[in-house]
């Protein structure tokens, strides 16, 4: 081992061990987070905000290196919002997913992230895309990611149910993600919630009191 | 894999800990010391057993905790309770005092780290004895040290502050406790294997007192938390 091996061994990157999910209820798409953002055991940002703007109607959920998803992130906003500004009208989800999925194919030896887009679209609705860490793209009703979603993945599968109500919906994700603050020491802090439907975008802060399960 | 009796040199060495136990602080104040813990023992980054009660009374006027792996802890609890009942064979009424029991485990912890086995441990003793207080830290090399205060883990990086600028060694029970509660606050916030619930107890005049375990009250809703950067690049 050369010291730049044990250099780099010694480095650990700010990462977002974290729980992210998100699912399409009837009528739209809603998406939770935790708010930790670990630095191996200390807490860098004990009130994070995952849920990231891509566009008017398109987030994403990161999980992985906090570094490699913020500058894709930031990569991806500026493409989607040059190429809406082209179209003319809302661009689709799937449009920002491949966006993802273009930095994450290419540079998948040395990044590591994996990321959950999420939005509503005219033309297909709300969908969810789910991009683990080689880059594939793959679409889903719900989706869970982050180091907590290994905890809550019993209990997602047992409590999804097609065509949720909103009510539903908003039960569901946030007990999930309690649980899984409950048992990863990676994940803590508040909920923030991230309703997305046709209309209106609407975020939830969920205090750490108000956490349904603790 | 097989045990075979003529393989019985073989040893196990912990040379990593695999269920752990999180900080521990301790104050001294007029009158006894007080000891804090939570009740979380994490396996790796998961937060595996939740209500686990760590505060060992050793003797009737001697406490201790440690963090680190937690089965080398209930390992020297064993260690630690067997040296009363060990000096009962001299038959003279005399009790170990706490700085008895301290220099016990220094030594011992030092006679593991020289094999290269060591107690993956830091470990704090507690004890009121002949009206004085006593305190002390054992490391995981067997460093000996005696203090007013010690905290282990990731207090010893957020936790002094607080403790010079709120504490001093002639405060009451209440002030030393609300101390500590203080840190675990700051810990439970910025310590990925930290719990809100803690337990204290305390040594004095009297005995040794093992209290319930509590929850500590941390703070979220700041309006500067509810809002960040991320939501105003919504144009909606």
């Amino acid at each position: 081992m050369n010291f730049t091996d044990i250099l780099a061994s010694k480095f650990e990157p700010e990462t977002t061990g974290t729980t992210i999910m998100a699912v399409i209820y009837d009528g739209g798409l809603l998406i939770g987070a935790d708010s930790r953002t670990s630095s191996g055991q200390f807490v860098a940002d004990r009130c994070a905000d995952k849920i990231d703007y891509i566009h008017d109607r398109i987030f994403c959920l990161r999980s992985g290196a906090a570094a490699d998803t913020q500058i894709i992130t930031k990569h991806v906003r500026y493409y989607v919002d040059a190429h809406a500004q082209e179209l003319g009208r809302l661009p689709a989800v799937a449009t920002a997913a491949n966006l993802f999925r273009n930095f994450l194919y290419e540079y998948k030896d040395s990044m590591s992230a994996s990321i959950i887009v999420a939005g509503w679209d005219p033309y297909k609705g709300p969908q969810i895309f789910t991009l683990p860490l080689g880059g594939s793209v793959i679409e889903q009703k719900w989706s869970i990611g982050g180091s907590g979603s290994t905890f809550i993945w019993g209990f997602c599968d047992s409590n999804y149910k097609e065509n949720m109500t909103h009510q539903e919906a908003r039960a569901f994700v946030s007990h999930a993600v309690a649980h899984a603050m409950f048992r990863d020491g990676s994940s803590g802090g508040i909920i923030r919630l991230l309703n997305v439907t046709k209309d209106k975008i609407e975020r939830e802060f969920i205090d750490y009191k108000d956490v349904p399960f603790k | 894999m097989i045990f075979n009796s003529e393989f019985s040199g073989q040893q196990q060495h912990t040379t990593q800990p695999i269920v752990t136990g999180g900080s521990v602080i301790a104050l001294a104040y007029k009158g006894g010391v007080v000891v804090g813990a939570d009740t979380l023992c994490s396996y790796g980054s998961m937060a595996d057993f939740k209500n686990v009660e760590k505060i060992a009374q050793v003797s009737k006027n001697t406490i201790y905790v440690s963090s680190g792996e937690f089965s080398d802890f209930q390992q020297v609890v064993r260690e630690l309770a067997k040296i009363d009942r060990s000096a009962l064979q001299y038959d003279d009424g005399v009790h170990p005092s706490p700085r008895d029991y301290g220099n016990y485990l220094a030594r011992l912890s030092y006679k593991r780290r020289c094999k290269i086995n060591p107690l993956y441990l830091q470990n704090v003793i507690a004890g009121f004895h002949n009206g004085e207080r006593y305190l002390g830290l054992v490391d995981i090399y067997g460093t000996y040290l005696e203090s007013n205060f010690v905290t282990t883990g990731f207090a010893s990086y957020f936790c002094k502050a607080i403790i010079s600028n709120y504490w001093n060694e002639n405060c009451t029970l209440d002030q030393a406790k609300q101390v500590i509660r203080e840190c675990f606050k700051v810990l439970f916030c910025r310590d990925c294997r930290a719990h809100d619930v803690i337990q204290l107890a305390y040594v004095d005049e009297q005995g040794t007192h093992i209290e319930q375990p509590e929850r500590v009250e941390t703070k979220w809703d700041f309006s500067g938390f509810k809002n960040r950067a991320n939501e105003k690049l919504h144009t909606q």
